[in-house]
């Protein structure tokens, strides 16, 4: 589980983008799930969560994202390795 | 500097737009060897914050030639008003890397291929205009600072293609070119490219500059559709020269090729290229008039004299009065004036009195004037003629017909002494762009407000089933060039008049009543027994809502903001002018 911190900034980051003011992020919540969270969005997500946290993903890992804890995880790992 | 705009943010505005405010339609195809959906929605709403609703048109994904090539497309079915054609350098880079014969060959073949596109479009689509994008500076250089040298490397393919689209649209006056290379220099290469994103999402560019790209887009659309800078008012104390002309006097004042006058005579310089392309300047001071025009008169480094200003007001009136006696005296609409003022009291002001008028904020340090003006392109225009460049003069030639006019007994003396000569025909290739230009500009004296771009018009010149006529007029005193468009359409009994636009320029001198009496008469020589009229109602022209009933036509339909007129041919008495019509060389 993701800290409060970065599960909050993520949740914020969807909630705007997919135009979703009630959207309450679980971990294991995939696109197919969740309404407007498409392949185009999906890229929007991605580059709205870099640069909240001013960090950048490969272009592997973004491939290797299962599910909304895997950002999560991913994020976290990327936070703790880089300071912010 | 101005700001960005906001990528997220108008995503997000671009789910909550009403059709209720929009008062224009446009319909927009967008083709493209990039993915353009993240691009879609921007496009959206700018165009929709300058009150237009846009129906898009999203081409397949590189398929577009292909698409273009079928007359039963997706594309043609949508009947796009224009069409969009986006080729980014990335897809370039890849078909580069895939080439069997050398560089020059490539490019060659590429430019082919481009032009071939905009062929099948003006074939399938004659009304579209057609934006043809740039080829965006790749970051490689196989060869360093020689890459320049070597004809065969990709950027100097991508530099020879961009020269080559511009000299072939030259020549298609239905392409007009959207200039994303000048879009990702000015923002910054750097920033632009995005590899990850191309290879993931197929963008062109980083998000954050897809706005600007769209923002270009737009601004060439809304000029499509009229809007157009025609005058830049100018205030004088420290917009035109540095310090106050009435204290510091002709030799006191800031302005001289170097030093610390030169922000200013860059200004200047500025202003003047833009009054050779057709934008008019006008002046609205607060100083006395013998002040104001001492530095025009004697200093040796102003660049704009007196004769660059068509309309001079100095004086102590409040400067949105001065705006309003200027619209007057060049009959143009406020919502085509600029105002530069570096006061920001003079500034807000104009803007709470006439807020129609373009009142961009100055920074303060005059170095930055003529940068933070470009940087809004404001100028923007899909078509350049000969009329443009005489424009300043048209006006002055008439500011010495209205000092006349105070000389004659009545307006009839008057309107004889200018020895009035008309020219009518049908439009020809020579006048196209005038053609068009006016169709896009004139607002007030405009029956039904159809906006035919330049490849319309053209369509309509090779339309045998259609008569579209142009017309001149000249007098004593000078040119006025080409100032009206009547398009008229036989069908069995009736002669319809279709369109009926007049430049402003040229008003209450009879031009109207010489041109009815043409179209009445050459609809009895078709043997037409009717003349039927339609007006149009829009935002601006109300000054023709009755223009048939002065002829003696019957309104037969009325709709709010839509009526239709009849006139028996035998029943019409040609009115009197004092215009002679002649034919094309004599003028």
């Amino acid at each position: 589980m993701a800290n409060a911190d970065t599960h909050q900034r993520i949740e914020v980051i969807f909630r705007d983008i997919l135009d979703d003011e009630t959207l309450v992020l679980r971990p294991e919540m995939t696109a197919g799930e969740v309404e407007n969270w498409d392949s185009i969005s999906h890229i929007d997500l991605m580059v709205g969560v870099e640069r909240e946290f001013g960090l950048r993903f490969t272009t592997a890992e973004v491939a290797g994202l299962k599910n909304v804890g895997d950002l999560e995880a991913l994020v976290e790992k990327k936070r703790a390795a880089s300071g912010k | 500097m101005n700001s960005r705009l906001d990528y997220a943010a108008l995503v997000r505005a671009a789910k909550r737009l009403d059709t209720i405010q929009t008062f224009s339609k446009v319909r927009l195809a967008l083709l493209s060897d990039a993915a353009t959906q993240q691009f879609v929605p921007l496009l959206r709403t700018l165009l929709h914050r300058q009150g237009v609703h846009a129906e898009i048109y999203e081409g397949a994904f590189d398929g577009f030639q292909i698409e273009t090539l079928s007359p039963a497309s997706g594309l043609y079915a949508f009947a796009p008003d224009v069409v969009i054609v986006l080729n980014a350098v990335q897809a370039l880079r890849a078909s580069y890397a895939a080439r069997t014969g050398g560089g020059r060959e490539f490019a060659e073949g590429r430019l082919g291929t481009i032009a071939s596109v905009w062929d099948a479009i003006h074939a399938h689509a004659p009304k579209a205009v057609i934006l043809q994008s740039t080829y965006v500076m790749p970051y490689e250089r196989f060869f360093g600072n020689f890459d320049r040298k070597v004809p065969d490397s990709l950027y100097a393919v991508a530099a020879w293609l961009n020269q080559r689209i511009a000299e072939e649209a030259r020549v298609r006056t239905h392409v007009l070119i959207h200039d994303v290379e000048a879009v990702a220099s000015w923002n910054g290469r750097r920033e632009w490219f995005e590899d990850r994103l191309w290879d993931m999402a197929k963008s062109f560019c980083a998000f954050s500059l897809l706005p600007e790209v769209a923002k270009n887009i737009v601004d060439i659309v809304l000029s499509l559709r009229g809007r157009v800078v025609k005058c830049v008012v100018l205030d004088l104390d420290n917009t035109l020269w540095g310090g106050v002309i009435g204290d510091d006097g002709v030799d006191g004042i800031k302005l001289n090729a170097h030093g610390d006058g030169e922000a200013f005579y860059r200004l200047q310089a500025y202003l003047k290229e833009l009054l050779k392309r057709g934008v008019l300047l006008a002046v609205a001071s607060k100083n006395e008039m013998e002040n104001a025009l001492l530095p025009f008169e004697k200093h040796p480094d102003m660049l704009l004299r007196r004769e660059d200003i068509s309309v001079f007001q100095a004086n102590w009136s409040d400067k949105a009065e001065n705006i309003r006696v200027i619209r007057q005296t060049l009959n143009i609409g406020l919502d085509s004036m600029l105002f530069l003022d570096d006061n920001p009291f003079e500034r807000s002001l104009v803007r709470g009195v006439l807020p129609e008028v373009l009142v961009p904020e100055l920074p303060e340090d005059p170095a930055d004037y003529v940068r933070a003006i470009a940087e809004l392109n404001l100028f923007e225009t899909t078509s350049f003629s000969a009329e443009d460049v005489r424009r300043a003069e048209l006006y002055r030639e008439e500011s010495v017909r209205r000092s006349e006019q105070g000389q004659y007994a009545d307006a009839d003396a008057f309107l004889k002494s200018l020895e009035m000569k008309l020219v009518a025909a049908r439009f020809d290739c020579f006048h196209l762009p005038r053609i068009a230009q006016l169709m896009q500009r004139s607002n007030q004296f405009n029956l039904t407000t159809h906006r035919y771009t330049e490849a319309e018009c053209e369509a309509l010149m090779h339309d045998p089933g259609v008569l579209p006529l142009y017309a001149k007029l000249s007098d004593r005193l000078g040119d006025h060039g080409l100032i009206g468009i009547v398009v008229l359409a036989p069908d069995g009994e009736e002669l319809v008049i279709r369109d009926w636009l007049m430049s402003c320029r040229v008003l209450a001198r009879g031009v109207e009543r010489h041109l009815m009496n043409l179209v009445v008469a050459e609809a009895q020589a078709r043997g037409c027994t009717r003349v039927c009229g339609e007006y149009i109602q829009t935002a601006k022209n109300g000054m023709v809502r009755e223009f048939f009933e002065q002829f003696g036509f019957t309104k037969i339909g009325d709709e709010p903001g839509h009526t239709l007129w009849i006139l028996p041919v035998s029943a019409y008495e040609p009115v009197a002018t004092f215009i002679a019509t002649v034919p094309e060389t004599a003028q």
